[in-house]
């Protein structure tokens, strides 16, 4: 048996720079989403400057082409960002954990079938997957954008899953659990799915980065939220046309995306990093 | 004669931790040395400090020399040819030892072609085949030119290990590193490679520094052990001696414990 | 009668040749026994097969005379209170997330074995010598030694009639494991104990009998005094040839 005599003692379990910026960033973007639905700084339809006007004191972001505040769009953006992200990941988690401890759990042949239709299914892009469920259904909507993209992000989930709860099915105790008669059910709700929650939980935060990109996708092709809901993909599809003129209304909501993305990704480093059992659990 | 290797009062912390206390320990050529301790003794480590592999992070004072030459500040590429022809190492698990993509032969030709040309030797192709089927004969194993063609996977654990050690051969070290080389083998291969490695240190008039928990184990092959616990060497002396007479609670509590399975064994028969 | 009856029992995994080829020995109550093999001797199957975990190719393994059948779900639940085990290694046999009331406790609740949970674990950790503050705790915060201590009181704790063991001392330091297989001579006071094995010493050391296994046939079988003493076949007059003794001296 091999017992590492080399173990570096760490001080603390690190809670690292990344993850305090992530969460500033996230937390940025889910305040602006609260505040945004008590308070705006105007009408969000209402005429409220000229036509395409640069950012000033009054607009923060300038005005759009019917002369509405583009920064209230932009905040009532952040809902629906996050609102889809978290719905996308919620569907996307539940079918792909289920799917994927199915999987773990089958005989050979099960697991063989459901691996080799998650790979085939990981082949398709996210947005294709998303379109076809879209196309589907009889209009495009909120609620049809979140579960496309749950569906198409249920694969990514159930492959992890499937992967990490075969690890954890090898060790002996789960065999001690079998032999003191603990049930398939039991075995997952007690030891497998603790064991792997952590990585599970890093890899939702980075799920929930791709579906607010996805639904911004989807928005910019009409295929998300209808107007008058102010997505982002909406509105950088509506800045299309006078991006040369006024590339603010381009910049701006790509902005918002980046700085969502960006914080969520760095947000899973840093939960990686305290998740990590290397880290926190010494002998 | 000047020592294979001269360990002198070397201390190692870790984040203010220490890990190994004062530890002194000298191997003259040819000798065979046992390292005796459970895990936390700091027997591998120390191993590892004697061939400059000290994890970053780690701290070593005091002196160690390889040859003459000293290790606790020698550059990485001075420290990689005197690693290689100085000293080889046998670890406990072959299986992680050995590259799972190449078939064994190839495995062992490399550090071969490497000494032969340090040698200033003949290390064309037809030379270093004609060296691996020599190793591997060496360490009795059956049909060589088959075996060298396979892949690691393809052997039983304890001609994986028969292959690491032909490995270690191929660089006529001076002194020869075996980290619980037989641990993890079934008792009847372990008594195999015990024998092997005996007769290969004989022959190649090579020092040993054996390392195991196992104190039977190590009895069958060195002629002087040091006891290690905490960090700290507690005793040293010949086998027999230190075995039949130990003077330190810990070796005591050591060879009561070893003998108490013989005493079992005894007992039933 | 036996406690454990192991009739004729065949193995093979699908399409491979035999593992196992009609083993045959019986154990009785409150006896201890030690089964003894290389790799490739098919004890590690065979110990699958006795904690139910799998079902004979062909034959039978009875306990107190009942045949045990792993589809029957109502059987199964009665076996494993009365079997259970310890396995080798003892830092992949506790799972990292649970603390160790949780682990010890694992039994009685999977098997809804009646009584005060607390009180059953309490004494189980008081049986393997672990002091009770170890409850609340995690499992890296022990030694392998402390940790083999935890794996033996969940398998203590629902008072099974039978404690099956896994190289459960292999991987532990050679001090630890004098005192490891003390603990379990003890424990073999109360139950039956069958010890799986490739060190002859700590079988020697803790059973009765034994049983020498060879590529999934059994060689040699009876009092561990007799075969250990007169090993009759080559196999074993071989493996005990090969246990590393030490050297002959003074005695202190």
């Amino acid at each position: 048996m091999t017992t590492p005599e080399l173990t570096i003692p760490q001080t603390h379990p690190r809670v690292s720079a990344t993850l305090w910026v992530g969460l500033v960033l996230v937390g940025l973007h889910v305040a602006i989403a609260l505040l945004s639905l008590v308070w705006t700084p105007y009408d969000p339809l209402g005429m409220t400057g000229g036509r395409l006007e640069a950012p000033s004191w009054a607009h923060w972001a300038g005005t759009d082409r019917l002369g509405r505040d583009f920064f209230t769009q932009i905040m009532l953006g952040s809902q629906i960002a996050l609102v889809v992200g978290a719905g996308a990941v919620a569907i996307g988690g539940a079918i792909g954990v289920t799917l994927g401890l199915l999987a773990a759990f089958a005989s050979r042949w099960l697991d063989d079938a459901l691996a080799a239709t998650l790979d085939i299914l990981i082949a398709f892009p996210t947005l294709l997957i998303a379109m076809l469920v879209v196309a589907a259904s009889d209009e495009a909507n909120l609620f049809t954008a979140i579960l496309a993209i749950g569906i198409a992000l249920s694969a990514i989930v159930a492959r992890l899953t499937r992967i990490l709860a075969k690890r954890v099915l090898l060790l002996d105790y789960i065999t001690a659990a079998r032999t003191s008669g603990t049930s398939w059910m039991g075995i997952v709700l007690i030891h497998v799915l603790p064991n792997i929650w952590p990585t599970l939980a890093v890899n939702f935060a980075l799920q929930f980065g791709l579906a607010a990109i996805a639904e911004a996708s989807l928005s910019y092709l009409g295929l998300g939220a209808p107007p008058p809901n102010a997505s982002w993909g909406h509105l950088l599809q509506e800045a299309q046309g006078t991006v040369y003129t006024a590339p603010i209304g381009a910049f701006a909501p790509g902005l918002a995306l980046v700085i969502l993305v960006v914080g969520i990704n760095l947000l899973a480093d840093g939960l990686r990093d305290v998740a990590d059992p290397t880290r926190s659990a010494q002998r | 004669m000047r020592p294979v290797l001269d360990i002198a009062d070397l201390s190692i912390a870790a984040n203010g931790k220490t890990l190994l206390d004062k530890v002194s320990l000298s191997i003259a050529p040819g000798e065979r040395v046992g390292l005796i301790g459970e895990s936390g003794s700091g027997k591998s480590l120390t191993a590892l400090a004697a061939i400059g592999l000290l994890a970053p992070g780690l701290t070593a004072t005091g002196a160690i020399s390889l040859d003459g030459q000293d290790v606790i500040g020698a550059s990485e590429r001075s420290m990689v040819s005197l690693r290689g022809n100085v000293t080889a190492t046998v670890f406990q698990e072959p299986l992680t030892a050995l590259d799972p993509l190449q078939p064994v032969g190839r495995q062992i030709a490399e550090p071969l072609r490497r000494r032969l040309r340090r040698d200033g030797e003949a290390a064309g192709r037809t030379d270093v085949a004609a060296g691996v089927q020599n190793l591997l004969a060496q360490v009795a194993l059956p049909d060589p030119l088959a075996l060298s063609r396979r892949y690691p996977h393809e052997l039983s654990g304890g001609q994986r290990q028969r292959v690491a050690i032909a490995m270690a051969l191929a660089c006529r070290p001076q002194l020869l590193i075996a980290d619980e080389p037989t641990t993890a083998l079934d008792v009847t291969t372990q008594a195999e490679i015990l024998r092997l490695l005996a007769k290969l240190v004989a022959d190649n008039g090579m020092a040993l520094l054996f390392i195991s928990h196992d104190l039977p184990v190590v009895a069958r092959v060195v002629d002087r052990v040091v006891v290690m616990q905490h960090g700290v060497v507690v005793e040293a002396g010949p086998v027999g001696e230190v075995f039949s007479r130990p003077q330190h609670d810990y070796t005591r509590s050591l060879v009561a414990a070893a003998r108490s399975f013989d005493g079992a064994l005894e007992g039933a028969a | 009668m036996n406690l454990l009856d192991v009739n004729a029992v065949d193995f093979a995994y699908r399409s491979d040749k035999a593992v196992l080829q009609q083993v045959s020995f019986a154990v009785e109550a409150g006896a201890s026994l030690g089964i003894v093999g290389e790799s490739g001797s098919g004890k590690t199957t065979l110990l699958r097969l006795l904690l139910g975990l799998s079902q004979p190719s062909a034959g039978s393994i009875a306990l107190n005379g009942a045949r045990v059948d792993t589809r029957d779900a109502g059987f199964m639940r009665s076996y494993r209170r009365q079997v259970q085990a310890v396995f080798q290694d003892p830092y992949s046999s506790l799972d990292p997330r649970r603390n160790v009331f949780d682990i010890i406790a694992e039994p009685l609740r999977s098997l809804r074995v009646a009584g005060n949970h607390e009180d059953m674990v309490g004494a189980a950790l008081d049986s393997v010598g672990l002091p009770q503050d170890s409850l609340r705790r995690y499992p890296h915060q022990f030694s392998g030694g402390q940790r083999q201590r935890i794996a033996i009181a969940r398998a203590i704790v629902a008072r099974p009639q039978l404690l099956l063991a896994d190289e459960a001392v292999s991987a532990l330091d050679l001090t630890t494991r004098v005192r490891i297989v003390a603990l379990l001579q003890t424990l073999a006071q109360h139950m039956t104990l069958v010890f799986v094995s490739h060190d002859l010493g700590v079988v020697a050391a803790l059973c009765r009998d034994i049983v020498v296994l060879e590529r999934g046939r059994i060689v040699e079988a009876g009092r561990t005094q007799d075969v250990l003493g007169r090993p009759k076949h080559p196999y074993t007059q071989a493996l005990l040839a090969s246990v590393p003794r030490m050297p002959e001296g003074l005695m202190p």
